[in-house]
């Protein structure tokens, strides 16, 4: 979405906060489909993901009115609500899917991050405005960066990572922290 | 010093709640404060921008047809193509967070107002109408008060809007079905007291929200011409 369509979001959530009906289903179709690829992205499941966007719409529109004019309102921090909400779809729902198990045929299974074609990386350095969190991302060291991309996408706790990656504890809170900061410097750098 | 005033801190935190692993009790504490400190909520917006092209990024998914519609039905969005009333036409001319504002300050006034009575029991404001009306760019611009059965407004011009001559400032109401209607002219001035037509209680017992337009001087206008320039919830300081 341009910076155009951006502002696009925040006169629309301005309008929504008036009850504007017409303004909130033009905002539906301007992001719908891309929150829906991040709830998709989160839960691996469409219909989930129909529904977490459904519930996010929802919020939306019950808490326009209470926004505060300091609150960022824009795609990426629609996005950002759309993550977290999937993310706790997912851990209401996680107990019922470990990370690893076999099924009734013997096969074992795990449950991990999407395959080649839905690379997060590869999205990001095809993407205009992701280019240079991806070329930052790329600098991290593989199991750091991958570390991160389990917290962000699949909303794993360091314990969970710990488990996923088999690494000590402490390790993946250090790569996270450290991560992240090396992440904040590559970007202003690049700025 | 806490532990919110130190920078490096809270800039790890908000990097750790926004990536997901700040969790639990921690992440609870977190989001109670981030609404009241500014570092906070400051440090957790820059790492929302920083790490949302991950997800801004991902190529769309087209909802299905049923999402609208449930989405819809859930909020009672019955008929998507209504004509947009005029007011609202009006009101999308005011950026966003001026609208926000409005209505963050119109929620607050009466409530910090209350608080501030909560210190002593023996003190009370007379029953009163109080509507706190922001400016267009998302600032605390004028207040409206009258008792609730006064015969007159009082209006403090917080921060002044140029009115150019021939015009003056035109005070409006908005109910809670959204429709608008005129309260009258309202004088340029620091603070003016304005006489009214019938009493405050017959005005603003419908009013959810009070607005202020320019319009032409020998206008009588029953439907704002201009945008507003000042908009604000109309609270009622009573129990």
């Amino acid at each position: 979405m341009s910076a155009a369509a951006a502002d696009t979001v925040e006169q629309l959530m301005g309008r929504v906060a008036l009850r504007d009906h017409s303004a909130f289903k033009v905002l539906f179709d301007h992001t719908a489909s891309r929150l829906l690829a991040v709830a998709s992205r989160v839960l691996l499941d469409r219909a989930q993901a129909e529904d977490v966007v459904q519930d996010v719409f929802v919020k939306l529109w019950n808490q326009a009115v209470q926004r505060t004019p300091s609150q960022p309102c824009t795609l990426a921090w629609m996005c950002v609500v759309t993550r977290n909400m999937a993310i706790d779809h997912l851990r209401k729902r996680r107990p019922e899917t470990p990370l690893q198990w076999v099924d009734a045929d013997g096969d074992e299974h795990q449950h991990d991050v999407a395959d080649a074609q839905y690379s997060p990386m590869e999205q990001l350095l095809a993407h205009e405005d992701g280019a240079r969190l991806g070329s930052c991302l790329k600098r991290l060291e593989p199991e750091p960066r991958q570390a991160v991309l389990f917290a962000f996408y699949e909303g794993l706790s360091h314990i969970q990572i710990a488990q996923r990656m088999q690494k000590p504890l402490g390790t993946i809170k250090a790569w996270t922290r450290r991560s992240l900061m090396r992440l904040k410097g590559c970007m202003e750098a690049c700025a | 010093m806490n532990w919110y005033q130190h920078h490096e801190t809270v800039d790890q935190l908000a990097a750790a709640y926004v990536l997901g692993t700040l969790q639990g009790p921690a992440r609870r504490r977190f989001e109670a404060l981030i609404t009241r400190k500014t570092l906070l909520r400051l440090a957790v917006d820059d790492w929302t921008g920083r790490l949302a092209p991950m997800l801004t990024a991902l190529p769309p998914v087209e909802p299905s047809p049923a999402l609208w519609k449930a989405v819809a039905e859930r909020t009672a969005v019955q008929d998507s193509a209504k004509p947009v009333p005029l007011w609202r036409r009006i009101f999308s001319a005011i950026p966003a967070g001026a609208l926000a504002m409005g209505v963050m300050v119109g929620v607050l006034a009466p409530a910090l107002w209350n608080a501030q009575l909560g210190g002593d029991p023996q003190a009370q404001l007379p029953a009163s109408y109080v509507g706190v009306l922001g400016t267009a760019e998302g600032k605390p611009g004028l207040i409206v008060s009258s008792l609730r059965h006064g015969k007159s407004i009082d209006v403090k011009q917080v921060v002044a809007v140029p009115v150019p001559q021939g015009m003056q400032l035109h005070l409006w109401r908005i109910d809670t079905e959204g429709r608008v209607l005129p309260l009258g002219p309202i004088p340029s001035g620091k603070w003016v007291q304005v006489p009214l037509p019938e009493p405050a209680e017959r005005l603003f017992a419908q009013a959810v929200e009070l607005a202020v337009s320019i319009e032409r001087v020998d206008d009588k206008p029953v439907a704002p011409q201009l945008p507003f320039v000042y908009r604000g919830l109309c609270g009622k300081l009573w129990k």
